[in-house]
């Protein structure tokens, strides 16, 4: 052997170099040749901006009572609950009032609901001060008020809320509330003492007529308990409430010489049941004591309800009552979230793709070549993740803006009012939302698929163990019961498709989540990280188990 | 490929008694499915599917029935209940029609099978049959144990008789129906997915189709945002919707569609499938 004499062969072609770009451009090399799975791809993103306009075509509002609700509308334009007991006198020009308020109580409506035994808080009943531009419902307002749940709040013109003190009041620990006006501007203050006074926010209510009514108020909304597979309740109602609040040290600055207190129930009723219609505002003047014991024409109550009075001694004034609200309408049904479902047909198709990226190479013993080329296995699994999570969310992207906003027209279309559904313009917060929010679900679902398809070899198992973690939950939360469904919903990486709910919340009202309507527990970008942290997780296994493992 | 025909094959085709014929046509099917049962057998995929399938139905039936408490929920169909692991378990059913052909397409093996047994429906009607004996065993004991959890597992959330739901019994007409009808759901979904499957070949794309065929509109129609008249002909006619209206035992006047006729969609589903994969073998080249 004289190794000396014999040169090693050296290809002539310049050494391959293994840095992560080149792995990069190799994996999507890979993609793009391969016709078949480009093709693949781009019928994803069609098919699911077909599924997506087929459904919205097909989901007839016509039909659904929860469609055309009778409600208000507010100063946005959104559809809005303005009902409550308002005792008020105008106001002309700048001024302001300021109550102390000393006990709020509240609690289940007796005789009401299936556990008529156990007090039931419903924490955003409200009891307050209000400066309202008329008594005409929706009409714009600032207002202060105590609530049992959640402290002092300031909310305006009905989506805005800012909290102040917190703690409910008490004869030991009072609230003293405070509305000041100056033009479009009304400050709210609070204080624990009448002296020491705390700015909560400024509130600019556009178009705010000179003449203003200002005065006390209180509402009391229905609690809303999940109730999960048995509809009979299938509406914004729940177990009716009442609340309690008494009040002293009551002024109004800057209010007419001689102005009498005028009090009844303001704004239309949108409770439980087909809606009520108007209720004409009470423009009688007010007696000392007032009972009413029936909903005849001088004594306006909520439709259903025991309606609210009020007594008065000695400077201090009780208000109570049952109903009402003075805050958005909220919809428990989600027409847009359930017609953007019908991405689960490109997901099918993308978690296939996801899949077959490592299971052809596996089928082919391609991956042998990849392994050799690029030794180092871990890596190769990260250039394949990117690679097929980019082109997802790019296909995702296309396919969801496309549709979207032809969904919504549809839906508009057909019946589904747009202050309770609102048409998401696609550069607006939640339009985008939604379409980033659809595009990355799918990406985390083809990395997720390749992961699976790493661990299993076998495309057949991986996309069925895919489908079964992120389809099948979905189904399984409308079948389980609402506690378990939530945790499926929590647990699962189907977490995600919360990011599609097209109904707005907000966080002052109670809301009944319920997966039977398509609601998701988690905060839609929250559901977003628990499919991130299942889609890292399975990548580091996979990766793991690819190192250790004869290819 | 005719030379190289079993002999026995030639003798059937030779003899010119059409009971022969009979009898050759019976010996080649018998043979086939031998052979399949052989296949099957002897690697470890689909014995652990089966059991798989086992653990995932059994597993989300007790799941259920643990979790479905009476006050909230007496008004609830029991046997449908006690039966819900069905609906995860045939995803399980379909991987392994789907195993039962394309990974044959993926090894050239295909091709080994046509030459050993030239009918080709022969061949597709060989792989139905063990396919079909496997799931309805593997099927009704997933069944009978979802049934046994629901029988003792029910009484104490209180489903009782005095909320009005009688202990779970076979000797009940409509619980008898709901368990051999769930049981015949998951054997005609295995021959919807062979029959896809062998028009599909590849495995990745069958499988997407299939549980996209089985799972897509139940997870629209269940938000009952569609327009009804679209929601009942949905649930009418999807595979699962229909199939899985086997499983009702009360109220099936107000069902889209009763329990027998259901399951036929899905027989339809699986016939329409099935020749559609019978007629794409013939005509094409393996």
């Amino acid at each position: 052997m004289s190794t000396g004499t014999v040169t090693p062969y050296r290809s002539p072609q310049r050494p391959g170099r293994d840095d992560f770009p080149h792995l990069l451009r190799a994996e999507w090399t890979k993609f793009r040749s391969v016709r078949g799975w480009v093709i693949a791809m781009i019928a994803a993103a069609l098919l699911t901006a077909l599924a997506v306009v087929a459904i919205a075509s097909s989901a007839n509002g016509k039909q659904n009572p929860a469609a055309n609700p009778t409600v208000a509308i507010g100063p946005g334009g959104e559809a809005v609950t303005d009902s409550f007991y308002f005792i008020r006198q105008p106001l002309d020009g700048n001024g302001s009032i300021t109550v102390r308020v000393t006990s709020l109580a509240d609690g289940e409506l007796a005789g009401q609901g299936p556990g008529t035994s156990t007090h039931t808080a419903q924490p955003w009943a409200k009891a307050g001060i209000m400066i309202k531009a008329s008594t005409a419902a929706g009409s714009a307002y600032a207002a202060v008020m105590a609530t049992p749940g959640h402290g002092v709040r300031m909310q305006w013109n009905f989506t805005n809320d800012l909290a102040g003190l917190p703690g409910t009041p008490s004869a030991a620990s009072p609230r003293w509330l405070r509305l000041t006006r100056s033009g479009d501007t009304v400050t709210g203050y609070d204080s624990t003492d009448g002296t020491h006074w705390t700015e909560i926010g400024t509130a600019t209510l556009t178009g705010l007529p000179s003449t203003v009514q200002a005065g006390l108020f209180a509402a009391s909304p229905p609690y809303v308990a999940g109730s999960q597979g048995f509809a009979s309740n299938n509406g914004p109602g729940g177990i009716d409430t009442h609340i309690a609040a008494s009040f002293d040290h009551v002024s109004l600055a800057g209010g007419r010489v001689g102005g009498a207190w005028t009090a009844g129930h303001v704004g239309f009723d949108t409770g439980p049941g087909p809606a009520a219609g108007r209720i004409s505002v009470n423009g009688s003047a007010a007696p000392a004591t007032r009972h009413c014991t029936s909903h005849g024409t001088g004594c306006k109550g909520i439709a259903g309800l025991p309606p609210y009075r009020f007594t008065q001694a000695g400077g201090r004034l009780t208000l109570s009552g049952s109903g009402g609200d003075v805050a958005p309408y909220t919809s428990i049904v989600d027409p847009l979230g359930t017609v953007l479902k019908g991405t689960a047909v490109g997901l099918l198709a993308v978690i296939a793709l996801g899949a077959l990226f490592i299971t052809a190479e596996y089928r082919r013993g391609l991956i042998r070549t990849t392994l050799v080329a690029s030794p180092r296995r871990g890596r190769v699994l990260a250039a394949k993740a990117i690679v097929i999570g980019s082109v997802t969310f790019v296909a995702g992207l296309v396919g969801t803006a496309v549709a979207m906003p032809i969904a919504e027209r549809k839906l508009h279309t057909g019946g589904w009012v747009s202050s309770v559904y609102p048409v998401w313009a696609l550069t607006s917060g939640h339009g985008l939302q939604i379409v980033v929010g659809t595009a990355g679900l799918l990406a985390v679902a083809a990395i997720l698929a390749l992961s699976a398809g790493t661990l299993l070899r076998r495309s057949a198992a991986a996309i069925t163990a895919v489908v079964g973690l992120l389809i099948v939950p979905v189904i399984l939360g409308v079948i389980l019961p609402q506690g378990p469904a939530d945790w499926v919903l929590r647990l699962t990486p189907a977490a995600a498709f919360g990011l599609q709910e097209g109904t707005p919340q907000y966080s002052q009202v109670m809301h009944t989540c319920e997966p039977y309507n398509g609601c998701f527990p988690l905060a839609p970008w929250n559901g977003f990280i628990v499919a991130c942290v299942w889609a890292v997780a399975a990548l580091a296994l996979a990766a793991y188990v690819l190192r250790r493992r004869d290819a | 490929m005719t030379a190289l025909a079993s002999p026995r094959r030639r003798e059937a085709r030779d003899g010119h008694g059409t009971t022969g014929a009979l009898l050759g046509e019976f010996g080649a099917l018998r043979e086939a499915v031998h052979a399949e049962w052989t296949k099957l057998r002897t690697v470890a995929g689909p014995g652990l599917l089966l059991l798989t399938m086992i653990v995932v139905t059994v597993g989300l039936s007790i799941l259920e029935v643990v979790v479905q408490k009476c006050p909230t929920s007496c008004s609830y169909d029991t046997p449908k209940l006690s039966l819900t692991g069905v609906l995860a378990g045939q995803a399980v059913v379909a991987v392994l029609a789907v195993l039962v052909i394309t990974p044959e397409y993926s090894s050239g093996m295909i091709r080994i099978t046509l030459t050993a047994v030239p009918r080709r429906i022969t061949a597709l009607a060989a792989k139905a049959i063990v396919l079909t004996g496997l799931v309805l065993a593997a099927g009704a004991f997933a069944v009978a144990w979802s049934l046994i959890a629901g029988r003792y597992i029910l009484p104490g959330n209180g489903f009782t008789g005095a909320h009005g739901s009688e202990a779970l019994s076979l000797g009940a007409g409509p619980t008898l129906r709901a368990a051999a009808g769930s049981v015949l759901y998951l054997a005609l979904i295995g021959l919807f997915s062979l029959g896809l499957a062998t028009a599909v070949r590849d495995s990745g794309a069958s499988i997407a189709l299939l549980l996209g065929l089985i799972y897509i509109v139940p997870l629209i129609v269940q938000f009952g945002i569609l327009n009804s008249r679209w929601e009942r002909r949905l649930e009418q006619w999807s595979p699962m919707n229909a199939g899985l209206a086997i499983q009702a035992t009360r109220d099936l006047k107000t069902l889209p569609i009763g329990p027998w006729p259901g399951l036929g969609v899905l027989a339809l589903w699986a016939a329409g499938a099935l020749l559609l994969g019978g007629v794409l073998l013939r005509l094409r080249d393996a």
